[in-house]
């Protein structure tokens, strides 16, 4: 009888991300190659799977049956599975829950797991126009709710009214963000630093947001690559990186589902984040480092309460402390974050989970030291949906 | 590149300035598209309605052609209550898609402990920047948003449509 196996992160890349004179299809091969830069063993031949992760090929790049057609140009035959995937912000994370499930059934073995998107129109209404097709598009679109920001600056509004939650507070999350971004050639804003001051006084975006509490909307893809532990050792000689445990938990398509007390709480995540952990066998306490998805500062405020790595309400107070910074207790966004690489929704996940490959294999460029378990995040939608990924340098017992 | 000045064909001329319903902001609101018509034909009539399971009771929103509880098929209109207070808003600075002029006013509302429907979020109309304010009262308020065609047979018929938004109750007697 043939034993389980586990599944690994092997390696991955990113393209550049940003407002790029390029099409989808120069994104998804851009990040390809990124992938195979950074796993030098690995030939086409090799991948027997391919999740293609977007949500926007469909509508800005008229490419709706897009797995074949991105299989074709990085030249993949691929013969365990061929498909597409779309949860928005959390693709290509969900992509990595779905790759886990393959690998260990023993379905798959090396599948790539990538995600693009094209979000830059030759005309700029285009993009914001088309937001009101990834809402809940009959009941909140038709309200006005396309970008996030006005939502997100509600979220802010209540926490900082039932925490007391401050500007200063969120400010901190960007200062940090920034400045791991500014190291990280790949990021939207690079070489970006960021200080307090300036943060603080930047253009009002939607009260209480300034420019540096928002990310961006990127043009951008990533790749990376999943397999069974047994191929990754033929692929690769780092040391293996485990996908301990995934949750992932969708509560709701539009605002009359919001499943929390107040908009400053998110249950949703509370429960996708137990999932993870349980399957993990690990605790908040034990991920030394996270990936947790910093759309907005307060964003990344309103996580680290929901997952267990502060008390809910003082995760402002947490922020300020100096707890995510590279000397901190809990580093996170290490690479900058969505804050400094901007956002290309698909793209985002594996970019996250590639830089907690290279922190748990010891060679990220902000290194926390001796980093065991890490944690990746995604929200999706109005907030709607959360995904968790946990991953550690061992497998679970 | 080539100059747009003088370039002879620009965009799309083959659609020839067809309704393109997949670029459409409002939903396809008909019997045709839509089971949920009813919805849209109780607005008109000053109504706002939900669909409610008459297997368990369940009063879900969105209204739906099953109950999202007990996947019951046996459901029936019901009103919701047109009044709500506002518990936070923003008020768009920039970035508001088109069809959606300054100033866009968003609403979280709170429906009361008695309502089906705890929150929603919504549109406020009908009023000035800087004039909403946390506790306010609004109410259910509808309006015309533009007609799209349907070929039927080899007719070409006229959907006429309708929305919702709300209004602060102090502006209710304009
Ligand atoms: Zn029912």
């Amino acid at each position: 009888m043939a034993k389980k196996t586990n599944a690994v992160i092997v390696g991955g890349g990113v393209s550049k991300f940003g407002v790029r004179q390029a099409q989808i299809f120069d994104l998804f091969q851009e990040a390809a190659k990124a992938c195979s830069d950074d796993i030098p063993a690995l030939k086409p031949t090799d991948v027997d799977g391919l999740i293609v992760c977007t949500t926007m090929a469909g509508r800005h790049s008229s490419a709706l049956n897009t797995a074949p057609l991105v299989a074709h140009r990085l030249g993949l035959k691929p013969t365990s599975i061929c498909i597409r995937l779309d949860t928005l912000c959390a693709g290509s994370n969900s992509g990595i829950i779905v790759a886990k499930g393959l690998v260990e059934s023993g379905i798959a073995e090396v599948v790539m797991v990538t995600g693009a998107e094209k979000v830059f129109m030759p005309q700029r209404w285009e993009t914001n126009y088309t937001q009101l097709a990834v809402n809940d598009h009959d009941w909140d679109s038709a309200m006005g709710l396309g970008v996030p920001p006005p939502f997100f600056a509600m979220i802010a509004k209540m926490h900082m009214k039932r925490y007391g939650t401050t500007k200063e507070q969120m400010a901190h999350v960007s200062v940090a963000n920034y400045n791991y971004g500014s190291t990280n050639p790949k990021a939207h804003f690079y070489p970006k630093t960021l200080s307090m001051e300036e943060a603080l006084s930047a253009r009002l975006i939607a009260e209480p947001f300034g420019l540096f509490d928002c990310c961006s909307l990127s043009d951008g893809g990533s790749a990376v690559i999943i397999a069974s532990e047994e191929r990754a050792e033929d692929l690769s000689d780092r040391p293996l990186v485990y996908i301990r445990g995934t949750g992932q938990h969708a509560t709701h398509s539009m605002s009359a589902g919001w499943p929390g007390e107040t908009l400053a709480e998110w249950p949703h995540l509370k429960r996708a984040a137990e999932v993870a952990y349980k399957n993990a066998q690990v605790s908040p306490k034990d991920i030394d480092v996270a990936q947790t998805h910093d759309c907005f500062s307060i964003s990344e405020i309103v996580e680290v309460e929901e997952l267990g790595f502060c008390k809910k309400g003082e995760g402002g107070a947490y922020v300020a402390s100096g707890a995510i910074n590279i000397d901190g207790e809990r580093p996170i966004n290490t690479d900058g974050g969505l804050l400094s690489h901007g956002h290309p929704f698909g793209a985002s996940g594996a970019r996250q989970s590639f830089e907690l490959c290279k922190q748990l294999q010891g060679r990220a460029v902000n290194q926390v030291k001796g980093a065991k378990f890490a944690l990746a995040h995604n929200l999706s939608g109005t907030c709607a949906q959360h995904t968790v990924v946990i991953y550690g340098t061992e497998p679970v017992e | 590149m080539a100059d747009l000045q003088e370039a002879k064909i620009v965009g799309t001329p083959a659609l020839d300035g067809r309704y393109i319903s997949e670029m459409d902001m409002w939903p396809l609101e008909c019997q045709e598209f839509n089971r949920l018509y009813q919805f849209y034909d109780n607005l008109r009539e000053g109504r706002f309605t939900t669909t409610k399971c008459k297997k368990c009771g369940h009063i879900a929103f969105p209204p739906g052609v099953i109950c999202p509880r007990c996947w019951s098929e046996e459901l029936e209109w019901v009103d919701l209550t047109q009044r709500a207070k506002v518990v936070t808003f923003t008020e768009t600075q920039a970035g508001a898609p088109l069809g959606f002029p300054p100033p866009l006013i968003l609403a979280w509302l709170n429906f009361g402990k008695d309502s089906p429907i705890k929150h929603l979020l919504v549109r406020i109309i009908n009023c000035a920047e800087g004039e909403l304010k946390e506790g306010d009262e609004v109410k259910l308020v509808v309006f015309e948003v533009p007609a799209h065609p349907i070929e039927v047979k080899r007719e070409t018929k006229v959907c006429n449509r309708v929305y919702y938004a709300f209004e602060p109750v102090k502006s209710a007697s304009m």
